[in-house]
C-alpha cells in the first residue's frame, strides 16, 4: 500500500506509528478507513458466496441442491446478514471515516480512538458471528448457546457500528472549517450525516429487541418457539425500506463525480440536501418488524399499507429529484462528460436506487390495494415472498455495490496515491451491473408470478425448503436466473479485489496528481494521498467547491480586459 | 495544496462541544434503543391479554413505595449533579468535589433500592414471559444509568483533576446532561413496566 509517511512535527500532534502495530492502535481516520473498506470486501465476498449457495438451493423446491436441510437455513440467514452488517453499512462508513475529515477541512475524526475501536470491536464480533454459525449456532441454529452467542455477536457488531456512525456525524457537526457551513458542504459529507445519523436512531432499536430475544431464549423461552422466533424479529434491517439508509452515501458519491464530470455546481444546492435527505428519512425501517411478526398487527392495521407506499414514495421522491438535478448540470454544461469508471458507475447505482424504490413502491401499492387478490383467500402479499430477495439484490448489489466501484475509482488517488486500471474498471461496471440486474429480476419475477415465499415465511423445521407451496409455475429457472446473477457478481467482486491488488498492492497503477479528475471539493486540494497523521496545516475553507471557485475566479480574470 | 488557499494551524479548526454533540447523539441512540424494547414489551403485552382470568404479572405484587423511593433518589441525584456543575464552571472546587461525591452516592443507592425492590417483588428470570420482558427493560434501564454514573464519575474526576473551567466544564456539562437522560430513560421504564404493566 503506498503510503507518504511524513509525519507530522506540529506540537500536540500525535505521530503514526508506521509498523504493523501501529495499524492497531491508530488514531489516524485515513488508516481506520482503509481498515474498514478492506475487511468489508473481503466479508462481501464470504456474504455473496453463502447467497449463491442458497440461491443455488432454490433452485429446486423439493431438494437441497448445495447446503444441505441442516445448514440451509443458516445460510440464508449469515448472507444476509454479511452483505448488510460485514459489507454495505461498515465500508461507507469506512469510506466517510476517511474522506470526510479531508473534505470539511478537519484534522482528524471527532473521534479517532472511537472509530478505531469501532473498527476492532465489528471486527471481532464478525468473528464471533462466524464462530457461532460454524458452531451449528445462528437463527435455526441447534446448538443453544451459539444460538445466544449470534446474538451477542450482533450486538457488538450494532454497537461498532453505531460508535462510527456517531464519530463520524459528530466530525461534521462540530469539527467544519470555520466558513464552511452546513448548507455549502460536499454532498458526500452531507450524504454521510443523513445517513450516519439515520443509522444512529434505527440501529439502536435492533439493540433493544436483542436484549429481549437473548433473555428470552438463554432463560425458559417462554415466548419464542424454540428459536424460530428469533429472525423474523431481526429480518427487518435487511429488508427495504431500511436499506435505504445504508445506501444514502451512494448518492452522495453520484452527485460528488457528476458535477466533477459537468464542471458544474448543482442548480439549487438546497434542493439536492434536501432530495439526499428525503431518501434517508423515509428509509427509516425499524417499525416494520411489527409487520413481520404479527405483534400488534391489530394495531398498526389498516394504516400499515400506506405508511409502506408513503415510504417508499418518498425515497423514490428523493431519487427522483436529486438524479433530476444532477442531469440538469450536465445539460447546462452543453457538452457531454468524459467517460469514465466512475461515471458510468453512479449513472447505474442511482438508477437501481430509483429502480430499487420503484419497485418498493409498486409492491407495497400491490400489497394496499390487494391487487390480483394478494392479501386475501391465502394467497401471500408480495413481501412475503421473494420479491423482498430481489429488492435486496438492486439495493445491496446494484446501487451498494455499484456505489463502491465508482467510489473508489474516484477516490483511489486520494486513499492509496494509485488510479485504478480504468479498462478493468469499465468491464469491472458491466460485470456487476449484470450481475446485479439477473440476481434481481430472477427473485422478482418468481415472486410476483410464482408466490414463492421469502424463506423466513416458510417453516424451517420442514424437511423440503418449503411446506404448503408447490412449484407449478417455473419459479425453479427464475431461481436459476437469480443464482447466475450472484455468480456473474461474485467474479465481479473478484475482478474488483484484482484491480486493486494490481494498481494499489503492486503499484501497476499510474501515480495520482492532487487532483486528477479536475474535481470540485476540498480533498483534491491535498497530496495523493494525503500524508500520515494529522496534517500540520488545514485548509480555511469557505465553500464545499473551492477549486472550482478558484477556477471561475481565473476565467473572470482572464476575460477582463486590461 | 493550493498556494493561494488561506491555511489554519493542525487543531484550531476544532469547536469545543464535540462532546456534547456526541453525546447527544448517544442519547438519540439510547432512546431508540429503549422505544424498541419498551415497544417490543407492549407488543407482547398487547398479543397475551387481556382476557378473562389472565394475569400478565404471574401474580407478582409490585412493591411501589420502593419504586416511588428509588425515583426520588435518582431526581435528587440530578439536582446534585447541577449543583456540581454550577460549582465546577464557577471554579468552586470544595462544592464541585461535594456536589460530585453527593450525587455517585445517590446514584449508587437508587440502583441498590431498585435491586431491592426486584428482590422483594420476586422477579424470577425464566419464570414467565412478565418476568422476562421485564428483566430485558429493566437491566437495559439499569445499563443506562450505570453508565451515566461512570460516564459522570469520569468527567467529574476529569473537571476537577486539572481542566476546571469552561472548556472542562462542557465535558462535564455532556456528562450531566447525559445523567439526566439517563434519569428520563428510567422514569419511562418503570412507568411502562411496573405501574401502567
Amino acid at each position: 500500500m503506498s503510503e507518504n509517511t511524513t509525519a507530522s512535527t506540529s506540537p500536540g500532534v500525535p505521530v503514526e506509528d508506521p509498523t504493523p502495530f501501529g495499524w492497531l492502535t491508530t488514531a489516524d481516520h485515513k488508516r481506520t478507513g482503509r481498515l474498514f473498506i478492506i475487511c468489508s470486501l473481503l466479508f462481501l465476498v464470504l456474504g455473496a458466496v453463502f447467497d449463491l449457495l442458497v440461491r443455488l438451493d432454490l433452485t429446486s423446491a423439493t431438494d437441497f441442491v448445495s447446503l444441505g436441510a441442516d445448514s440451509f437455513a443458516q445460510g440464508f440467514a449469515f448472507s444476509r446478514e454479511a452483505l448488510t452488517l460485514l459489507f454495505l453499512i461498515p465500508v461507507f462508513l469506512g469510506l466517510s471515516m476517511y474522506m470526510v475529515p479531508l473534505q470539511i477541512g478537519a484534522s482528524n475524526l471527532a473521534f479517532p480512538r472511537a472509530a478505531t475501536a469501532s473498527f476492532w470491536t465489528w471486527q471481532i464480533s464478525a468473528i464471533v458471528l462466524i464462530g457461532a454459525y460454524l458452531g451449528n449456532g445462528g437463527p435455526y441454529g441447534g446448538w443453544a448457546n451459539g444460538v445466544d452467542l449470534h446474538l451477542l455477536a450482533l450486538s457488538g457488531l450494532v454497537v461498532a457500528l453505531l460508535l462510527g456512525a456517531i464519530s463520524v456525524a459528530t466530525t461534521i457537526m462540530t469539527m467544519r472549517s470555520p466558513g464552511l457551513y452546513m448548507d455549502e458542504t460536499p454532498p458526500f459529507t452531507w450524504s454521510s450525516l443523513v445517513s450516519a445519523s439515520m443509522l444512529i436512531v434505527s440501529l439502536p432499536v435492533l439493540l433493544g429487541q436483542i436484549a429481549i430475544l437473548y433473555i428470552d431464549h438463554r432463560y425458559g423461552r417462554v415466548f419464542l418457539l424454540g428459536n424460530y422466533g428469533i429472525w423474523e424479529r431481526i429480518d427487518w434491517i435487511h429488508r427495504t425500506p431500511q436499506l435505504f439508509i445504508y445506501v444514502v452515501p451512494v448518492l452522495g458519491v453520484a452527485a460528488e463525480v457528476v458535477l466533477a464530470a459537468a464542471r458544474r455546481r448543482v442548480f439549487e444546492p438546497l434542493a439536492m440536501y434536501f432530495t439526499i435527505g428525503l431518501v434517508g428519512l423515509f428509509g427509516f425501517g425499524a417499525w416494520t418488524n411489527f409487520a413481520i411478526t404479527g405483534e400488534g398487527a391489530d394495531i398498526i392495521d389498516g394504516f400499515e399499507g400506506v405508511v409502506l407506499v408513503a415510504l417508499y414514495g418518498g425515497a423514490l421522491l428523493g431519487t427522483v429529484g436529486l438524479l433530476g438535478l444532477l442531469g440538469l448540470a450536465v445539460i447546462q454544461n452543453r457538452k457531454l462528460p468524459k467517460l469514465s469508471t466512475s461515471l458510468v458507475a453512479v449513472f447505474g447505482a442511482g438508477t437501481l436506487v430509483l429502480v430499487g424504490a420503484f419497485v418498493g413502491l409498486l409492491g407495497a401499492a400491490g400489497d394496499w390495494l390487494e391487487i390480483a387478490g394478494r392479501g386475501n383467500d391465502g394467497n401471500p402479499q408480495l413481501r412475503m415472498t421473494t420479491w423482498v430477495t430481489g429488492q435486496q439484490s438492486v439495493l445491496i448489489y446494484g446501487a451498494g455495490l455499484l456505489g463502491l466501484l465508482a467510489a473508489l475509482h474516484w477516490w483511489a488517488p486520494k486513499i492509496w496515491g494509485r488510479q485504478l486500471n480504468e479498462l478493468l474498471g469499465l468491464l469491472n461496471f458491466l460485470v456487476i451491473g449484470a450481475g446485479a440486474l439477473l440476481a434481481f429480476i430472477g427473485p422478482t419475477l418468481s415472486g410476483l408470478l410464482t408466490e414463492q415465499p421469502d424463506f423466513v415465511y416458510a417453516d424451517p423445521s420442514a424437511t423440503a425448503i418449503y411446506s404448503g407451496w408447490v412449484d407449478d409455475s417455473g419459479a425453479a429457472g427464475l431461481s436459476s436466473i437469480g443464482a447466475a446473477g450472484v455468480a456473474i457478481l461474485i467474479a465481479g467482486v473478484a475482478l474488483l479485489l484484482l484491480n486493486l491488488f494490481v494498481s494499489v498492492g503492486l503499484k501497476k497503477g499510474a501515480q495520482a496528481t492532487d487532483d486528477p479528475w479536475g474535481a470540485q471539493s476540498p480533498e483534491w486540494m491535498l497530496p495523493s494521498p494525503p500524508p500520515m497523521g494529522e496534517p500540520e496545516e488545514l485548509p480555511m475553507l469557505t465553500s464545499g467547491t473551492p477549486l472550482l471557485d478558484s477556477a471561475e475566479a481565473e476565467a473572470e480574470a482572464e476575460e477582463v480586459p486590461v | 495544496m493550493s498556494d493561494t488557499t488561506p491555511t489554519l494551524a493542525s487543531g484550531q479548526a476544532q469547536r469545543p462541544r464535540a462532546q456534547l454533540v456526541a453525546t447527544g447523539f448517544a442519547c438519540a441512540a439510547t432512546s431508540m434503543m429503549m422505544a424498541g424494547a419498551l415497544g417490543f414489551y407492549m407488543a407482547r403485552r398487547h398479543a397475551s391479554g387481556p382476557h378473562p382470568g389472565h394475569d400478565w404479572l404471574d401474580g407478582l405484587a409490585v412493591p411501589n413505595p420502593q419504586f416511588d423511593y428509588a425515583l426520588l433518589t435518582l431526581v435528587a441525584s440530578m439536582v446534585t449533579a447541577h449543583w456540581a456543575l454550577w460549582a465546577s464552571r464557577r471554579r468552586d472546587t470544595a462544592h464541585a468535589w461535594t456536589a460530585i461525591a453527593t450525587t455517585l452516592i445517590l446514584g449508587l443507592g437508587f440502583i441498590n433500592m431498585v435491586m431491592y425492590s426486584l428482590n422483594r417483588m420476586g422477579l424470577e428470570i425464566g419464570a414467565g414471559e412478565y418476568q422476562n420482558l421485564a428483566f430485558a427493560t429493566t437491566g437495559l434501564a439499569l445499563a443506562v444509568v450505570v453508565i451515566g454514573l461512570l460516564y459522570l464519575g469520569l468527567m467529574g474526576l476529569r473537571s476537577l483533576g486539572g481542566s476546571v473551567g469552561q472548556q472542562g466544564s462542557t465535558a462535564f456539562g455532556a456528562a450531566v446532561f447525559f445523567w439526566d437522560f439517563a434519569a428520563l430513560v428510567w422514569a419511562v421504564t418503570w412507568y411502562t413496566v411496573y405501574v401502567v404493566k
